[in-house]
């Protein structure tokens, strides 16, 4: 297991260096001057003049990118233009509703998934069967954005149960910020159920078709049993690479989940940056989320090597 | 010289397998409705200026939010546009990025992942470490990102995607180009002294094509989502141009009192990316039958 995790920590080296030498590019692919597309024009010219020093533009790029990955190394990803802060502290603000709407949004799709995906697979071709893979093909080809709608307008607009914008730390005031989260977290979880569902329908139906489990039948467990100790422990091993794959879309949903929502996260963050023109927070926000990305892919990774024994010892 | 290795095939069983495919396609259960709502958009796309009621653009400040009726059949917008109408535009604009994204990560991870396989070594570390950075990005974020920089507009978006799509099919041609480089009559047609480009193009490229056509239809759906999805933050067509992003975007203001603004132009979304994905499946389904789920 040691040896798994120091080989994979070292194949993520490489990759990383890329990504920071992509990020770092991101500001040079502006077609034009980054400065007049960050700035209006009326603004004057020195002080564009001193942007331009301040963010070492007038160097040469090998220069630029030695000290954009010096300070980097220091843990200094830049300061946002427009409240001149650090890139951590405005992400530091952020991350805790990011992280609250992502876990919520987790647990609500493990728990619409898990009975769907099995009872779909144990009663194949039945009503109910029918059922979950018209849900998950619903969740798969539904748009995010227009399910956050169609929430609102059914929870927030018509029936006026669940308040359709703002935030409330759950932590602070726990039955007020639970039901700010909700619509958002509903949005993001039934997306990620349809996906998980239908990678659990499959898998269950290919673990149900081996050999052990006629064994076990055999032996006279009864369907519950079977299904429990043998075919779900098995079945699972795909759910979980899957949630690893899946960390790209619920990360790309929770961008657009917490524009509709109005919810203060990392991913609001992204697009006021976006249409500030603020690239160096755009830079620094897009780095810290690629670098979360693929620890979070590098965790999914180990957890995978633990759960199936073939993984570590290949 | 080297073809002579392998049994000519003739134009009979070649349409005959063709044929075969087709059928297979076809009778996959939900294939003829996706192929109906395929033609109906791509016909609606390229017949917008004809079959759009009304002029996408033009305001009526004494209609605004009108019912849908018979002469809206799906209401005015706050500005007293036909819904319909910009629907039927936004068809045209959907369909340019979907296809239009994936036939640029066809193209250019297709020829990275040739280039890959087919020179190893170095070239196929760098190449496919690259490919690598590029997924650690998650798709949206990387696609919004480099819309920003390329600047709002559908050039900078359909870019965008095809970029984020390029490495799965890097990956895909890149695994294709190594299992059928490892067969013999690729061996045979190197022993009598074909150069490697024919190589490529007489055997790697026709056996790797299956594989890719089959993800490029499952992608154009996804593409065509992200498409919206980035609209809908405000990258992509600007207003007053229409695509079903930017009117859902548009219409979410109005959702108590004119919910048609945003659900004409998410039905429309919503169900043609639902039968460009039962084409994709059926497409899989005939081409690549192992790959089903």
């Amino acid at each position: 297991m040691g040896l798994l995790i120091l080989r994979r920590l070292l194949a993520t080296i490489p990759v990383l260096l890329l990504v920071t030498a992509g990020v770092f590019a991101l500001i040079h692919l502006t077609p034009g001057d980054p400065i007049d597309a960050m700035m209006a024009e009326s603004v004057d010219d020195s002080v564009k003049r001193e942007l331009r020093r301040d963010l070492g533009l007038d160097r040469p790029l090998y220069l630029q990118y030695a000290t954009w990955m010096g300070r980097l190394l220091q843990g200094d990803l830049g300061r946002s233009i427009r409240n001149s802060e650090p890139v951590i502290q405005n992400v530091g603000r952020r991350i805790k509703p990011s992280l609250q709407l992502a876990g919520l949004a987790m647990a609500i799709s493990l728990l619409v998934a898990t009975p769907i995906g099995i009872l779909s697979a144990a009663r194949r071709n039945s009503t109910l069967d029918r059922v979950g893979t018209s849900f998950a093909l619903f969740g798969i080809c539904m748009p995010n954005f227009l399910l956050a709608l169609l929430l609102i307008f059914l929870f927030g607009v018509t029936l006026r149960l669940l308040p359709i914008s703002g935030y409330v730390d759950p932590l602070e005031e726990p039955w007020e910020g639970l039901r700010s989260l909700a619509l958002p977290a509903i949005t993001l979880g039934l997306a990620l159920a349809a996906v998980i569902t239908r990678t659990l329908r499959s898998s269950m139906l290919e673990a149900l078709s081996e050999d052990y489990i006629r064994t076990a039948r055999a032996k006279g467990l009864g369907d519950g049993a079977v299904i429990r100790r043998h075919a779900l422990k098995n079945a699972l091993i795909p759910v979980v690479t899957l949630l690893g794959l899946q960390l790209g879309t619920l990360i790309g949903g929770a961008v657009i989940t917490e524009y509709v929502f109005a919810l203060p996260g990392v991913g609001r963050l992204v697009v006021d940056a976006v249409f500030a023109r603020d690239y160096p927070l755009v830079q620094g926000v897009v780095l810290l989320i690629a670098v979360g990305f693929i620890l979070s892919n590098l965790a999914v990774d180990l957890l995978y090597g633990w759960i199936d024994p073939r993984i570590r010892h290949r | 010289m080297a073809t002579i290795l392998v049994a000519p095939a003739s134009s009979r069983s070649v349409r005959d397998r063709r044929w075969r495919t087709l059928r297979r396609a076809a009778r996959a259960r939900l294939a003829p409705f996706g192929a109906t709502v395929m033609l109906l958009a791509i016909s609606v796309a390229l017949l917008a200026p004809v079959v759009a009621p009304y002029d996408p653009l033009k305001q009526n400040l004494d209609n605004t939010l009108a019912r849908p009726d018979r002469t809206h059949l799906l209401g005015t917008d706050n500005v007293g546009r036909d819904v319909l109408s910009r629907v039927i535009w936004g068809t045209r604009v959907s369909l340019v990025a979907g296809f239009g994204s994936v036939v640029i990560a066809v193209l250019a991870g297709g020829l990275l992942g040739l280039l890959a396989g087919y020179a190893g070594g170095r070239i196929d570390g760098l190449a496919m470490r690259m490919m690598d950075a590029v997924l650690s990005f998650p798709p949206l974020v990387l696609a919004l990102a480099l819309g920003a920089v390329l600047g709002a507009g559908l050039t900078g978006v359909v870019i965008a995607l095809g970029v984020v799509y390029t490495p799965t099919f890097a990956r895909l041609m890149r695994g294709q180009v190594l299992a059928i480089t490892a067969r013999e009559y690729v061996d045979a047609a190197r022993a009598l002294g074909a150069p490697g480009w024919r190589i490529a193009w007489t055997h790697v490229l026709p056996n790797a094509t299956a594989p890719i056509v089959v993800q490029a239809s499952l992608s154009v759906a996804f593409a065509i989502l992200a498409e919206a999805s980035l609209s809908f933050l405000g990258l992509g067509i600007q207003p007053p141009g229409a695509s079903w992003g930017s009117m859902i975007n548009a219409g979410r203001g109005y959702l108590q009192q004119a919910p048609w603004i945003v659900f004409g132009p998410g039905a429309a979304l919503f169900v043609t990316v639902v039968g460009l994905n039962f084409v994709g499946d059926a497409i899989r389904d005939a081409l690549d039958p192992r790959l089903r789920a």
